[in-house]
């Protein structure tokens, strides 16, 4: 198997369909050689965290899914990204220990107080 | 209103310091890395906060309503600094994650996404996932990371982001798409593949 020119599934994938009998490998080579290769696909994933993916990419993204559960962790990692990352700014204070001076708290009180509204 | 603040307004404004001030100012710090240009943003947020506190109906927490008012004033920073600056970082479109991938395309297995065990909502009350995020943000080259926080944390729709640090939408994606696969592989490594990210 490895001399082969494509290879989307090499033994112990955990992919829903990995080559473990003649009929799925097969398939994983039929889906490998029509759907994006992961580098593309990853690229094209990120894409459609800002624009929608046309209906028959979705489609080729659910096949791809099927043979590599690798591009599909990596969409949800996306999701997961983006939703976490909307949460830091209120907690920035928790990420570092940046000191917040009592000259710059301050600072920031007299200049607003200084400041005519 | 006559000029000068009201003694209401100025100790509820010196509260905001003394409770959120730290936050916005770490926040700000991520954004701009400048300690005098976080702290100018700090302070126009908290006079942007007096000035238009009827509008805040407590529909939010008090922290959400500055966080919020803080991300409109970065990205007045980033339009000015946009206009004044090329905001396409080439250097960094080299394609240094092809080690991830085996020649023929596909991933290569030892080195592909591994399974995120935690689930975001626990995270987000983790202290140490935010530092990890911290860190991971702040090794993303400048304009990356500025990018990347307009549209994810800010929640600024792409094509303003494009707008905003006059950018072409296929520069935003490879920049997004630069971003996202260096801090997905940074998180993982430093957080999920650790005892604390993978047993939260």
């Amino acid at each position: 198997m490895p001399e082969e020119p494509y290879n989307p599934s090499p033994i112990g994938n955990p992919s829903f369909l990995a080559r473990r009998n003649w009929w799925q490998t097969t398939l994983v080579k039929f889906i490998g050689k029509h759907t994006p290769k992961c580098t593309e696909m990853v690229r094209i994933l990120s894409q459609s965290m800002d624009e929608p993916m046309p209906l028959m990419m979705r489609i080729k993204k659910r096949l791809h899914f099927l043979i590599c559960c690798w591009c599909q962790r990596y969409e949800e990692q996306l999701r997961y990204m983006r939703q976490t990352a909307r949460h830091f700014p209120e907690h920035a204070d928790e990420a570092s220990d940046v000191p917040f001076s009592t000259e710059m708290r301050e600072r920031i009180k007299r200049k607003l107080a200084e400041t005519p509204r | 209103m006559g000029s000068g603040m009201s003694a209401t307004d100025l100790q509820r404004a010196s509260r905001w310091v003394d409770d959120h001030g730290e936050c916005l100012y770490r926040y700000a710090l991520v954004r701009v890395r400048k300690p005098e240009v976080a702290e100018d943003l700090v302070q126009e947020t908290f006079l942007a906060a007096v000035r238009g506190y009827e509008k805040f109906g407590g529909r939010s927490s008090e922290r959400s309503w500055l966080v919020g008012i803080l991300k409109n004033k970065i990205v007045d920073h980033f339009r000015k600094v946009g206009r004044e600056t090329s905001f396409t970082d080439m250097e960094f479109l080299s394609d240094e994650f092809s080690e991830k991938f085996v020649p023929m395309g596909f991933w290569n297995h030892n080195l592909g996404p591994h399974e995120w065990k935690a689930e975001p909502d626990e995270v987000v009350h983790r202290a140490e996932f935010w530092q990890v995020m911290r860190d991971c943000l702040l090794k993303l080259p400048e304009k990356i990371r500025a990018v990347f926080a307009m549209r994810e944390m800010d929640g600024v729709p792409s094509k303003e982001v494009c707008a905003i640090l006059s950018i072409s939408d296929s520069n935003l994606w490879v920049m997004l798409h630069r971003a996202r696969m260096a801090l997905r592989e940074c998180l993982e490594m430093n957080w999920f593949d650790t005892p604390a990210g993978g047993t939260a």
